[in-house]
């Protein structure tokens, strides 16, 4: 047999003098660098210089002032964003952060560690505006802005996925992601932009979905999932789109129209709300949770998600339902009604089937499908066979976003023990405020990462590989359309045989339906469990 | 002259640099804004009911400005986010709990605490009841002679141990700067010098006393003249605190102020029951509705003719 290709993962540990020399295009490793946003992506959101650039190459083609708009965007940020000042000032370097961050774990590339990648500006920051840094220089860890730190910049904060894993330890809660985001907003201010967010952020700003589907797509997909539906439980489902005066507006990533697995969890989500008989309706305008927008500035991100709520006064709905996904749910739990405040013409986001009132939605009007689910499955308002299920050893895998920006643990959990017989945790510091990124979220979903995304996906496909080999789990599960993006890739290459899906699709298995023919198949089209083909 | 250098004028600078650099520098956070609630959730958020939520999470993951007031005092007083601290083990790819920053971290903070409160004793007439009742308790007193103060010990163990981290442990010597070794180095000469004060060539302390009452009441020429009497050994540990007091607002010491202000950490996680408003929320550029539907006309309609529906048609 061939022997396979070892993978080395080589800690250096500089001298801090070598820390604050900039890596440049001369050293960008393929698999680690972005490429450069695209003209037209450039051109149609409106960002300063658009222009045909390449990261390799010496010369970025930067605008002749660009050192001034940088420091003056950043004199900005400093104003606007307390947490960014703060985080500039605070941290005493103590490492607590180094070794949480799944990219530093798996490159060993030492500015990956989260203060290490939070030096980079901070070293700009001490010594434009800090006096010890104008007075003592390099000894007080200050550097020139050069075009080479520029380069270095792009490099890293590009390599962070956002995930906070490192504000969850921080003694002082500096948070990583608040530092690179606003660093990437200054970036793009002076036209340094990358690719594959850009593409889907313009996309999201012309047709109101990142994958860029027009309404007949959109009502195409859905329609073609209502035939799968009908396949496994021969139940013909009318899907409500664009339609006034319904109750209630869902809304979930769009990854969730076409992708594999996301498709089954779609399927999961129609099944569901056919057989509690909502009232509620998808829409082809917002007909996206998802804002990549937040992964580079805040306003991009307001950009994105303000159709959702005009949407919904639109239509005269009384709240808003959302579907699986990570990052979305940073920009609703923690971003949207902040960016664009709710109309008041919403109202009080109760369960029309159980009654429930969510409390913790009472502003801003939003609720997950999980905190839906699992109030529908303790009032007892679903039959469920979890025993459909039992080809799959579940575990959970907590998404960063959900995690730690809104902690939304025991709900997914909760409702996947209702419909699962076999469900095993991860080891305890993989999961929950301590779970892995898995190493693509953030914006580096992109291809030409593909070797950051799969080194910095290792230690969460460890702690799945751990469970595959104690307890035979073969299925993950996840509640981020990013997860479901990554995680077949990332499990292929680790070569982990384990199966990516979500808790939708678990809970379609399970749910029995009125006038359901006898299933055969589970919403992959595998022969459920006990049934001879 | 030594005296009057050391003992009058350098402290009053120092000590104005501390109280103006200080307020210059949370005036300074206070004034930028706060455009977004983003705490770092470490627990699990308040929702339905039958979600329980454990001592932890409430605190972990406040909802209330109680449990979030709670979850500021766990941190600032028993590192909260630092006792969750991990190590990684890359050839066992596997996390292990790992404490001993955090109880260097401890025993650095409480000894110096204790120590400042001891040194209280020099400003306060008289000195306080419970003054003497730690200095007496910690001391053991009457079991060593002279009594052996333990946190004046442990401080110095607690900065050699975070010192030595950061020589010794590769990767925290690749983080450190020199600013970090020096705080340390000058933490280390302030603990030693006054350890050498206490228990070696003792000065006068009723002379030290006498100085710096005098100091705090402004009576400047009889600072001048007791400082005079003073040994000059005593300047050099009184010359190192002074110093600190003056480095203090510019360096990294600041998180002590710092951390109060920590948006991750100071607000509630119940961002959608309460909306928080960004002061400077600017105004919404994007695709609207009748713009969309400008582009997309032929498709939307057709959605409508159908009744605002789709369904199998296999």
């Amino acid at each position: 047999m061939e022997e396979a290709e070892k993978l080395k993962i080589e800690q250096r540990f500089p001298s801090w003098r070598e820390l604050l020399k900039p890596v440049t295009e001369k050293d960008f490793k393929p698999g680690y660098y972005h490429y450069s946003a695209l003209v037209r992506d450039v051109k149609a959101l409106e960002l300063p210089f658009p222009r045909e650039w390449n990261p390799l190459e010496k010369d970025w083609k930067l605008p002749p002032n660009w050192k001034e708009i940088f420091l003056k965007k950043m004199k900005e940020a400093l104003e606007k964003f307390r947490s960014f000042k703060l985080f500039m000032d605070i941290c005493v370097r103590c490492g607590a952060c180094a070794d949480k961050c799944h990219y530093y774990l798996g490159t060993g590339d030492p500015k990956n560690m989260p203060v290490a990648r939070a030096e980079l500006i901070r070293s700009i920051y001490r010594r434009y505006f800090t006096p010890a840094g104008k007075l003592f220089g390099e000894l007080a860890g200050a550097r020139d802005l050069t075009e080479d730190v520029i380069k270095e910049l792009y490099y890293y904060a590009y390599q962070c996925s956002l995930c906070r894993r490192c504000s969850a330890f921080c003694p002082y809660g500096i948070d990583t992601a608040e530092v690179i985001w606003v660093l990437r907003s200054i970036l793009a201010e002076i036209g340094v932009v990358h690719r594959f967010s850009l593409i889907s952020i313009a996309a999201s700003a012309r047709t109101g979905n990142h994958l860029g589907l027009l309404p007949g797509g959109i009502a195409g997909a859905l329609q073609s999932i209502a035939e799968d539906v009908k396949e496994v439980t021969g139940i013909d489902i009318e899907v409500p789109i664009n339609k006034k005066g319904a109750d209630i507006l869902f809304v979930a990533p769009s990854a969730d129209y076409f992708a594999t697995p996301h498709w089954f969890v779609c399927m999961g989500y129609l099944m569901l709300f056919h057989e509690i008989g909502l009232d509620y309706t998808w829409s082809t305008y917002a007909s996206e949770g998802g804002n990549f927008g937040t992964f580079i500035s805040y306003e991009l991100a307001q950009k994105l998600n303000a159709k959702i709520y005009q949407e919904a006064e639109r239509l005269g709905v009384k709240w808003i339902l959302g579907g699986e996904c990570g990052h979305m749910w940073r920009d609703k739990h923690q971003y949207i009604a902040t960016m664009n405040p709710p109309p008041k013409t919403l109202e009080d986001p109760i369960n029309p089937i159980t009654g429930t009132y969510f409390e913790n939605a009472a502003e801003s009007k939003w609720v997950h499908i999980a905190e839906f689910v699992a109030d529908l499955i303790a009032h007892k308002k679903l039959k469920l066979d979890p025993s459909r299920n039992d080809h799959w050893k579940v575990t959970f895998h907590d998404s960063c976003n959900p995690a730690r920006a809104m902690g939304l643990f025991e709900e997914p959990r909760y409702v996947i023990k209702n419909v699962c017989n076999y469900f095993y945790e991860m080891p305890e510091h993989t999961i929950k405020e301590k779970t892995y990124c898995c190493g693509s979220g953030g914006g580096l979903l992109a291809d030409e990462v593909m070797d950051l995304r799969m080194r910095g996906g290792m230690p969460r496909a460890m702690a799945i590989r751990y469970v595959h080999k104690k307890y035979g789990v073969n299925y993950l599960c996840t509640i981020c359309a990013i997860d479901k993006a990554a995680f077949p890739t990332l499990l292929e290459y680790w070569k982990i045989p384990v199966e990516v899906g979500g808790m939708m699709e678990l809970v379609g298995n399970a749910l029995i339906m009125k006038g359901e023919k006898e299933r055969t198949m589970d919403l992959r089209g595998n022969p459920l469990p006990g049934v001879n083909e | 002259m030594i005296g009057v250098i050391f003992g009058v004028i350098i402290p009053y600078i120092a000590v104005a640099i501390f109280v103006i650099g200080i307020i210059y520098r949370i005036i300074n956070w206070a004034n930028s804004a706060v455009p977004l609630k983003v705490p770092t959730t470490c627990g699990q958020q308040k929702s339905l009911k039958f979600i329980r939520r454990t001592i932890y999470d409430r605190f972990d993951s406040p909802y209330t400005k109680w449990e979030t007031v709670v979850r500021m005092f766990l941190e600032i007083f028993f590192f909260r986010s630092l006792f969750r601290n991990t190590r990684y083990y890359l050839d066992k790819q596997m996390a292990r709990d790992a404490r001993w920053l955090w109880l260097f971290a401890i025993l650095f903070h409480y000894s110096l605490l204790l120590v400042l409160l001891r040194h209280s004793r020099f400003f306060l007439q008289p000195v306080p009841e419970f003054i003497e009742m730690i200095s007496n308790l910690e001391a053991f007193k009457g079991v060593y002679i002279p009594s052996l103060y333990i946190s004046g010990i442990l401080i110095v163990a607690a900065l050699f141990a975070l010192w030595f981290r950061r020589l010794f442990l590769s990767r925290e010597r690749t983080l450190s700067l020199p600013s970090d070794h020096f705080a340390l180095i000058l933490l280390l000469a302030i603990t030693i010098s006054g350890n050498i004060l206490r228990y070696f060539i003792k000065a006068d302390l009723e002379a030290v006393k006498e100085l710096i009452m005098n100091l705090m009441t402004f009576n400047i020429a009889e600072a001048v003249e007791v400082a005079n009497t003073i040994e000059p050994i005593f300047y050099v540990h009184f010359f190192l605190g002074s110093f600190l007091l003056a480095y203090f607002p510019f360096s990294k010491l600041m998180h002590a102020g710092g951390v109060f202000f920590s948006p991750t950490r100071n607000m509630p996680n119940n961002n959608r029951a309460e909306i928080h408003v960004n002061p400077w929320n600017p105004p919404y550029k994007g695709l609207t509705w009748e713009e969309y539907y400008e582009m997309y006309k032929d498709q939307l309609d057709e959605i409508a003719e159908q009744g605002y529906k789709v369904k199998p048609e296999l």
